[in-house]
Formats: structure tokens, sequence, C-alpha cells
């Protein structure tokens, strides 16, 4: 048993050599092909969930199916107030499945794609593009730039750096709240594992050689730290995440 | 613990903990996208045809009872307005024949009451007659009874003719 800790970034499983400049090569990482796996799991299970729909007499499976949808858009018409932004709902949707499902398939061992600040950052753009897109649409080109020198011209590099923050602070609030709970997981394993090698290395002989390589302690306490750190974490940052999407494109479409 | 090595990868084969990767970074972008479409096929569109189909059932339901409870209202209506009409009639029967009736009594106590008046003039008229035959008659008795009485009194033999006119004349001034 390693008495190091180390917390790395995501695997690198093979190289394609691009030649590009600036993107660099590309890199099938444990983030893509985990993220490929959380896509194939969401899709078949909307697949699975929606198999035999009837009208009338549904099935158990069918009532949670159209509580997921029912929840997605009520989610996005209580937040933007009407049913104007309908056409966000298999966006927002998507974003916190896809984040969700990411957050908690930590759970089965295997590496968020949530915990590479990559993939965030994706997401934060896109959503700024979307936000960025509405004003326009809203106020026009001229009426999206002169937002910007409100209340006062002065106040421009300002309103710069807030709207600018928008997209990184989403990113950066997300991936760190994951990549904490990465940490501390990683961490707590660690401890337990060398308590249990210290608790049991005081047997004597064979039987405590054997007995403190296994990580004995490991089993139970992490899954009690697991409910924050994995369940809660996760599910509240999708949420917040999605929440704040939300509110900033309904935001931007009022006349400012 | 080395706290260096949490911050920072070592080994070959990892990425940075905190990095951007462009590649990762677009595949990301385009993963979105197609997990939303996959999403808007999968779930979204048939949950939400099958809600939308689910409404019209409903409102067809609701629909249709509502025409029924139309009918059976209208129903109702013609049934009381057609109740109505037959008591009226009822009513009309009972009342012509109440009215016929009346009047065939009444044509009944006429005749009645007309034949009685017959009878009562003929009897009238047929008490006038013997009342008459028998002033006559009396009026015979008393001619023949005042000659008689006459004769006797003024002892003398006069023509029974003469008699008898004179006679007449007098009971004529008595009668009159």
């Amino acid at each position: 048993m390693s008495n190091d800790f180390s917390v790395v970034g995501p695997k690198i499983y093979y190289t394609i050599h691009t030649g590009i400049p600036i993107l660099g090569d590309f890199n099938i990482t444990e983030t893509l092909i985990v993220s490929w796996l959380v896509m194939i799991i969401i899709t078949g299970l909307c697949i699975f969930l929606t198999r035999d729909l009837r009208i009338e007499n549904i099935s158990k499976r069918q009532a949670f199916a159209e509580m997921l949808v029912e929840m997605g858009n009520n989610f996005v018409r209580n937040n933007t107030g009407g049913n104007k932004f309908d056409k966000l709902i298999p966006f927002v949707s998507a974003l916190f499945a896809t984040s969700v499902i990411s957050n908690l398939i930590s759970l089965v061992g295997l590496r968020s794609p949530t915990a590479d600040l990559s993939t965030e950052a994706g997401w934060a753009v896109v959503v700024f593009i979307m936000i960025t897109a509405t004003k326009i649409k809203t106020n026009g080109v001229g009426g999206y730039l002169k937002g910007f020198t409100t209340p006062i011209a002065v106040m421009t590099p300002f309103n710069i750096l807030s709207e600018l923050a928008t997209p990184v602070s989403m990113a950066c609030r997300h991936f760190g709240n994951i990549l904490s709970g990465v940490v501390i997981d990683g961490l707590i394993y660690w401890a337990l594992g060398l308590a249990s090698a210290a608790l049991f290395g005081l047997i004597p002989g064979v039987v405590g050689n054997f007995l403190s390589n296994i990580p004995i302690l490991s089993v139970g306490i992490p899954a009690i730290t697991g409910v924050y750190f994995d369940w809660f974490s996760g599910c509240m940052q999708a949420f917040i995440f999605c929440m704040l999407t939300v509110m900033y494109i309904a935001n931007a479409a009022e006349e400012g | 613990m080395q706290l260096q090595a949490l911050m920072m990868l070592s080994a070959e084969n990892t990425q940075e903990l905190v990095t951007l990767v462009p590649w990762t970074f677009i595949a990301t972008i385009i993963n979105l996208f197609i997990q939303m479409f996959l999403i808007k096929k999968f779930l979204f569109k048939p949950i939400n045809d099958i809600l939308e189909k689910r409404k019209n059932l409903a409102d067809k339901t609701i629909r249709e009872a509502r025409e029924a409870k139309e009918e059976a209202d209208s129903l109702k209506d013609q049934y009381e307005d057609s109740l109505t009409s037959a008591h009226a009639e009822a009513a009309k029967i009972v009342s012509d024949a109440q009215k016929e009736a009346q009047s065939k009594a009444d044509a009944l106590v006429k005749e009645a009451q007309e034949e009685a008046a017959g009878i009562k003039a003929r009897a009238a008229a047929d008490i006038e007659q013997e009342r008459k035959k028998a002033v006559n008659e009396a009026k015979d008795e008393i001619g023949s009874l005042a000659m008689d009485i006459a004769g006797k009194v003024v002892e003398k033999e006069i023509n029974e003719a003469d008699h008898k006119k004179l006679i007449d004349e007098f009971i004529n001034q008595v009668g009159a």
C-alpha cells in the first residue's frame, strides 16, 4: 500500500496526432469514454422508458417517463414564466441528465466526465452563446452593445468582465464541486487504507501481513460521506447549472 | 503525503488535473447537442405525443358528456311540454263535457217547463170552458126559473118566445 496520495487527471488511452496547430492532438481520454457511456445510458433509459406507450391504463414505467417530461416542462416554464422558451426544454433536460449521470457515475468507480474542466467549459460556452444570442435577438446588436455602458460609460470594462465571468463562474463552480468530491473521496479512501493497514499490522505474523494489505476500514464510511460529496453535490450542481442557464436566458430575453 | 502530487500529474498517460483540452471541449459541445437531439427524439417527442393524445381524449369525453346532457335536457323539456299540453287537453275535454251536460240539462229543464206551461194553459182553458159551460147552464137554469117565477108573479100568459127574449135581456143586464 502506497503511503503517497495523489489525484491525477483523466487517463489518456489513445492519442491521435492531428498536427492541427492550437487544437493539438486528439486524446481519447477517460472523460470522453465515460461521457459516451453516459450518453448511451441516458439514451437507453429514454428508449426503455418510452417503450409500449399507452393512453390509458399506463405502466409505472410510463408514469415515470411522463413525470420526467412534466418536470422538465415545468422547470423551464416556471423559471421563464410562460411557454416562450419551450425550445429550451430538451436542451436543459439534456444538460441536466448528462450532468447528473456524469456526476453520479463516479459511484460505480468510473471517473466523472465532469471532473474535467473541458466538459464544463464546453457547456458553459454553449450557454454563454445562447445568452448572448438571446440578448441580441431581444435588443438588437446596437442595444446589446449599448447595454455594456449602463448605468454610465465608465462601467463598460466592468460590465464586459461580469459578462465574461458568467460562463467562467458556471464552469468553475461545477467543476470545482465535482473535483472536490473526487479529491475528498480519494483522501478518505487513502486515509482509511492507511488506518486499516496500521490497525491490522498490529496483528503479528502472516495473518497481520495479509490483512494489512486489505483496506477493510474502507467499507462503510465512504458510503456515508458519499451521500454528500457524490449524491447531494452531484445533483445540486447539475440543478444549479441548469437553473442558472434558464435564468440567464430568461433574463436576457427581457428588454434591458 | 505529497501536496505536489495533488495538484499535478506525473504519469505519462494522464492529462493535467485542471486544464482545458480543446478537442475534449469541442467533443463535449457536440456530445451535448447529440444528447439533446436523442432526448428530444426518444423521450420528449413520444411522451408529449401521448400526453397530447390523452388530453384530446379527455376533452372529447367531456365534450360528449356535455352533448349528452344537452340532449337529455332538451328531451326533458320536450316531455314536460307534451305533459303540459296533455293536461290542458284533458282539462278541455272535461270542461267541454261539463258544458255539454249543462246545456243538455238546461234544455231538458226548459222543455219540461214549457210542457208544464202547456199543460197548465190547457188546464186553464178547460177550466174556463167548464166555467163558461156552467155559467151557460146556470143561465139557462136561471132563465127557466125566472120564467117560471115571472109567470107565476105576473100571472099572465106570455108567449114563450117573447118571454125568453125578455129574460135574456134581463140576464145580459145582470151579467154585464
